[in-house]
């Protein structure tokens, strides 16, 4: 901590001056006696001392929260001497703050008496925050010095994602080898009935369909539809961020890939992550609550690393991408790069479907004629990359402000619906 | 005379006030000043041989000094404890007092060796450099 004149310190001393020439000049006592007062202030304020010893903490009550959910804290002072007047600020992130309490407190100390006073924070938006700074000032009796600096015990403080839960998940065209929630297209032993056939030598007595082996008059066996896991890839575009106030693109993908993960999961499907922009990040498929925790961890570090550079999808491993696998693409449609990479996964023959954070709410043309000629120009080659997906079996479907992610997901499904029965 | 002094304290009133509203620290003792200067003057025109009333001109002087740095220390927005207002209050109050008996035992001690010669304002101005050079002492050691 160091020691810092305050400004009492400098305009007592300026009235203390001029009060003592001018009576000298003047020749008149009562001069003196106007300036008197402050002198005796400032010699009483100005005696030596040794800067205090501080302990403050602020004690945190979880490492992980919610985005938008109260967290409380504890914010702890002691002093080895009394203190007239300490002053303790929170040096919060941008995005965290306090809902209840103070952030910046003054407080008289005795010595060796430790307060503490509860706060409670809360997190405006997701991502990893550094707490624990607290800006300290501890004043003189009289105001003209203090001691002042940053006490730092770094507490790091997780806020997830709050995502919304979704009812119908996207389901793969094709499933994999374990057991799960999604019904495969396969026949084998399983829940949901498929189809009837004669019975062959081999076919288990409990599979003969008796009451249509009594129609036929021979053995008939009922065949089924098992229940497999899928494996879901999700595929996060951070190559750009659209951003207006509060709203931004690249935190809507993160809260939908939050929710997706959670929801996949729950269905026992394995659920991998690649974050696909100038930093690469990647998470290889797997399921449980770990993975879960896992997934949001790595995309909590999600971030806009402005790039120049071209990447393809030749970067990432194999094992990230397994076959059969669903690439779940959640982008904005802004970067050509991503655009790219999507045609080249399908071009892999990848089952890729498409959720776009719509930017377009978040985008005003500017007032002269040429901005609206432009931003109709940039609408109209929007549709047309749409248009391309499409043409590439890739279904895409919007949402963002006002249309929530599972209406997007509808979207999808019905067009791969519809896509599978155009084929037929 | 009254008039330009009434004008001279609206003008320090107003920078007193505009040093409050944009928190600028630095202007506070400008108005100080020159309420003191305008004190200075009066005392100068009337002529008079010493004027018991400059006891309630300091006290007043750093009275509305230490309302004014309060005042820009309230500005900061730090959350004070129940009952530091009034604590504050009183210390202001108590500070106002002690000027008044400063001063006055100053003005008590300047009536008492007015009449004894030379010496003594001499040993008086040398006290008040004196004073002033260990403040610049101690300043510069900070």
């Amino acid at each position: 901590m160091r020691r810092v004149a305050g400004p009492r310190l400098e305009g007592y001393a300026t009235v203390v001056a001029t009060g003592l020439v001018a009576a000298l000049a003047l020749r008149r006592p009562e001069l003196v006696a106007l300036a008197a007062p402050f002198a005796l202030l400032l010699a009483a304020g100005l005696r030596p001392a040794a800067a205090p010893r501080l302990e403050v903490s602020l004690t945190l009550a979880g490492e992980r929260v919610v985005e938008g959910d109260a967290l409380a804290a504890t914010l702890g002072v002691r002093s080895d001497r009394a203190l007239d007047r300490l002053e303790l600020a929170l040096a919060l992130p941008a995005g965290i703050e306090v809902v209840d309490g103070a952030a910046a407190l003054a407080l008289r100390l005795r010595a060796g008496e430790e307060r503490t006073f509860p706060i409670t924070l809360t997190c405006r938006r997701w991502g990893v925050y550094d707490l624990g700074r607290v800006e300290v000032r501890a004043r003189d009796p009289f105001r003209l010095l203090a001691w002042q600096g940053s006490v730092a015990r770094r507490q790091r403080l997780r806020a997830y994602p709050r995502s919304e839960t979704l009812r119908l998940l996207l389901p793969p065209r094709e499933t994999q080898a374990f057991a799960g929630s999604e019904v495969a297209r396969a026949k084998a032993d399983g829940i949901e009935f498929a189809d009837l056939r004669a019975y062959v030598p081999g076919d288990r007595v409990r599979s003969i369909h008796w009451r249509a082996s009594a129609r036929r008059g021979a053995l008939v066996v009922g065949e089924r539809h098992p229940e497999r896991n899928t494996d879901v890839v999700l595929f996060v575009d951070s190559f750009a961020d659209v951003r207006r106030g509060e709203r931004s693109t690249l935190d809507d993908a993160v809260r939908a890939t939050a929710a997706l993960a959670a929801s996949y999961l729950q269905r026992r499907d394995r659920v991998g992550l690649v974050t696909f922009g100038g930093v690469l990040r990647w998470l290889q498929p797997g399921l449980g609550l770990a993975q879960r925790y896992r997934l949001v961890e790595t995309v909590l570090e999600t971030g806009v690393e402005p790039t120049y550079t071209w990447r393809d999808v030749s970067v990432l491993p194999a094992r990230i991408l397994p076959p059969k696998a669903l690439v779940l693409a959640i982008t904005p449609l802004v970067d050509e790069r991503f655009v790219a990479a999507l045609a080249d996964l399908r071009a892999r023959r990848f089952d890729v479907a498409v959720l776009e954070v719509d930017p377009e709410p978040l985008v005003e043309p500017g007032p002269g004629e040429l901005d609206r000629l432009a931003y109709r120009l940039w609408l109209l080659e929007r549709e047309v990359l749409r248009f391309r997906l499409a043409r590439l079996g890739i279904a895409c479907a919007r949402f963002g402000e006002g249309s929530p992610l599972a209406t997007a997901l509808e979207g999808v499904r019905t067009y791969r619906r519809h896509a599978r029965l155009a084929r037929a | 005379m009254a008039a330009a002094g009434a004008r001279a304290a609206a003008l320090a009133l107003l920078v007193l006030v505009a040093a409050l509203v944009h928190d600028w620290p630095r202007l506070v003792p400008l108005p100080l000043l020159a309420l003191g200067g305008l004190y200075a003057v009066q005392l100068r025109v009337d002529a008079a041989p010493l004027d018991p009333a400059a006891a309630g001109v300091a006290a007043g002087l750093l009275v509305t000094a230490e309302l004014a740095y309060w005042s820009l220390e309230e500005r900061e927005g730090f959350h004070a404890e129940a009952g530091e207002r009034l604590r504050r209050t009183a210390r202001i109050a108590a500070l106002g007092l002690a000027a008044l008996l400063v001063a006055w035992g100053l003005l008590v001690l300047a009536d008492a060796v007015r009449a004894r010669g030379l010496a003594l304002d001499l040993a008086g101005a040398t006290a008040a450099a004196g004073v002033l050079l260990a403040l610049a002492l101690r300043a510069r050691a900070r």
